[in-house]
């Protein structure tokens, strides 16, 4: 597995916690409150910082994550932030249709190629995780190379 | 965890939502997050500057009315949030319970999707406490 694959396996895996800490409990409902509080800031400061190391990696422009289409986290570097949020939106419904129509299963990533440039879209729990870079790029061995942590 | 149990079930409750508006003002950008009574008042308030508690007491209670009432007139039924986008940064409410609003007051630079996510995963932890605290 290499470095981009590791990393998105924790986030899913921080999701997953999150999720588990939602369920209804009969415990104090201070303690369940606050269980749920740690465990979404656990996974949003996770978010944070894979979306602040990828928007560093040589090659890649910029890196940000959505949720309903509104901006989460961002990449130093990220610009028409809302246009990226409605792309997100607007791919993923496209996405959700096709995919039930073929029988896909759940969405896990959609890639857009344009001439210049392109983006792709990955699903983390409940948020989508977006990155581009320039066409040329190789996006899958951009994200393999392992850098230093923040 | 809350190892501790005390006495007095209200008093942890109400820590807990003072806990839960601190966590809120964590968040990039936020800089007040209070609970507004149904009469437009402030029973809690987290914010990071002076800022004239009536005016947002009130001003989310008739906001938040206007807007619901608007939904209502075009067949939307029930409003959970409402956002205000300002030249100077956003304005969030949401109802909690028992005519119990949640607001939140917010800079320029704060991520929308960020505290409307926040806010959203918010809110069913603050129903129960809330209905545990009106009814204790």
């Amino acid at each position: 597995m290499h470095w981009f694959q590791s990393q998105l396996a924790a986030l899913n895996r921080l999701a997953d916690q999150y999720a588990r800490a939602q369920r209804p409990s009969a415990s104090n409902i201070v303690n369940v409150s606050e269980n749920m509080r740690l465990k979404r800031a656990e996974f949003i400061d996770a978010v944070q910082a894979l979306v602040n190391q990828v928007g560093k990696i040589k090659g890649i422009s910029s890196c940000a994550a959505y949720h309903d289409g509104l901006i989460l986290a961002r990449s130093a570097d990220v610009s028409a932030i809302d246009a990226f949020g409605a792309t997100v939106q607007e791919s993923a419904r496209a996405a959700q249709q096709g995919a039930a129509l073929l029988g896909l299963g759940d969405v896990e990533q959609i890639v857009i190629v344009g001439t210049k440039n392109k983006l792709a879209m990955l699903n983390v729990g409940p948020l989508v995780l977006c990155i581009s870079c320039r066409k040329e790029i190789n996006l899958a061995a951009a994200l393999q190379r392992n850098i230093a942590p923040p | 965890m809350n190892n501790i149990h005390p006495l007095d079930p209200r008093k942890s409750q109400s820590g807990e939502i003072d806990a839960i508006l601190r966590n809120l003002m964590g968040i990039q950008g936020v800089s007040a997050a209070a609970i507004v009574d149904s009469d437009g008042f402030v029973t809690h308030i987290q914010r990071d500057s002076e800022i004239n508690t009536d005016a947002i007491g009130a001003s989310v209670q008739v906001v938040f009315g206007a807007a619901a009432r608007a939904a209502q007139h075009v067949g939307h039924h029930v409003t959970n949030m409402v956002i205000c986008e300002n030249a100077e940064g956003f304005i969030l409410s949401t109802p909690v319970e028992a005519g119990f609003m949640l607001a939140l007051v917010t800079q320029r630079d704060a991520l929308l999707g960020r505290v409307r996510f926040e806010l959203k995963e918010t809110i069913p932890v603050l129903k129960k406490l809330f209905s545990n605290y009106l009814n204790h």
